[in-house]
């Protein structure tokens, strides 16, 4: 618990939109040097992106099935653009699909943000707070990577082979 | 033309006109296959801008979020490829080309942990990379129709300065010397003849 409250004071607060204050290999560094290596195992299993896997605690479980709820609202909203039709969407919200994608992954991720916020409500100090710490941590280094000159040059590399052989 | 060799024969005369009357023919078709030619090198061309217009409209189109695609989630090399730009021969102004027919991409499927944003952007890549097939197949097209121009200008200025200039000009010194001989066959026909009653006199 001690070495917890140690690794939350000493980790600088995070707030949605901004630059990430530390990098995630530093995030992960402080923790693997605070916690107990059972904690950390758990810490390091807990990823944004993924949703599989079964678990017992509550607060990990929640943010699984908040995560995985996310993903059949993407594969919903994918199945209807297919079948050409408005998606029902569980955890979303319909504004998401009239948004184009840039804003579209910003209000994705602002919504799982608000999720984890939920989650981690009241849980000061315990390992749900670090696992929601480290969630917020990519959700800010995904969207800090979001850069509209790196993102033309992705494109160009695509459709215009010539520009990635001169590189 | 200095060097033009002609033999002063009625045979030779009737064979350059027979060049001077098929290269007469011959012009107008090779100049119409000029025209045809530039005009439809010119409706290559224009279509090719109407295509730069449309990439250049998609990249504007895809400005507002073209940030998106830096995602360091994503690497969108892995969704997306060319396999194959499949095109069909057709003859345009009558030179064999490859018309663009479609592009036969290697598109992976995505799963539901694949942001949203990877659709839309395998779907603009599809189209940009489409109107750049279509444009290199294009200027492909250009440059064999140029290389037919070309032949077919080389095929006017050698009808236009050489053959049926040659052709007018050996006709005319043939005819002039068939007509000095002509001539000078009847002078001395008669000059004999002449001297012939002169002597009969006698």
């Amino acid at each position: 618990m001690s070495s917890m409250v140690y690794l939350m004071c000493s980790l600088p607060s995070l707030t949605y939109g901004q630059v990430p204050p530390i990098s995630l290999d530093e995030f992960n560094a402080d923790a693997q040097k605070q916690l107990s290596k059972k904690h950390f195992k758990a810490l390091e299993a807990v990823d944004i992106r993924q949703t599989d896997g079964q678990t017992k605690d509550l607060c990990k479980k929640s943010i699984r099935d908040m995560l995985s709820e996310v993903q059949e609202d993407l594969l919903e909203i994918r199945k209807a653009r297919s079948e050409n039709r408005q998606p029902k969407l569980e955890r979303l919200s319909t504004v998401v699909i009239a948004a184009n994608p840039l804003e579209r992954e910003k209000q994705i991720m602002q919504s799982q943000w608000e999720e984890l916020s939920s989650i981690e409500a009241g849980k000061t100090f315990s390992l749900t707070e670090v696992m929601v710490y480290k969630l917020k941590l990519q959700i800010l280094s995904r969207m800090h990577s979001f850069n509209a000159e790196q993102g033309a040059q992705v494109l160009a590399s695509v459709v215009d082979p010539s520009i990635k052989d001169e590189d | 033309m200095a060097n033009l060799k002609i033999r002063y024969t009625k045979t030779e005369r009737a064979r350059q006109k027979k060049i001077l009357k098929v290269s007469e023919r011959m012009l107008p078709l090779f100049e119409a296959m000029e025209k045809s030619l530039m005009a439809t090198i010119n409706s290559i061309a224009e279509r090719i801008d109407e295509i730069r217009e449309e990439i250049e409209r998609n990249s504007k189109a895809a400005k507002p979020w073209i940030a998106v695609m830096s995602d360091s989630w994503v690497n969108i090399d892995h969704f997306i490829s060319v396999n194959e730009i499949i095109t069909k021969p057709i003859d345009v102004a009558g030179v064999r080309v490859q018309q663009f027919e479609k592009v036969d991409f290697n598109v992976m499927p995505v799963d539901g942990a694949t942001p949203l944003w990877v659709d839309d952007a395998i779907e603009l890549m599809q189209e940009q990379l489409q109107l750049r097939a279509e444009i290199k197949c294009l200027e492909e097209q250009i440059e064999l129709l140029e290389e037919e121009l070309l032949d077919v200008r080389a095929r006017i200025k050698l009808f236009e300065n050489r053959r049926i200039p040659n052709a007018k000009i050996a006709i005319r010194k043939i005819g002039q010397k068939l007509q000095d001989d002509e001539r000078l066959t009847i002078a001395t026909a008669k000059v004999v003849k002449t001297s012939r009653q002169k002597e009969e006199s006698v």
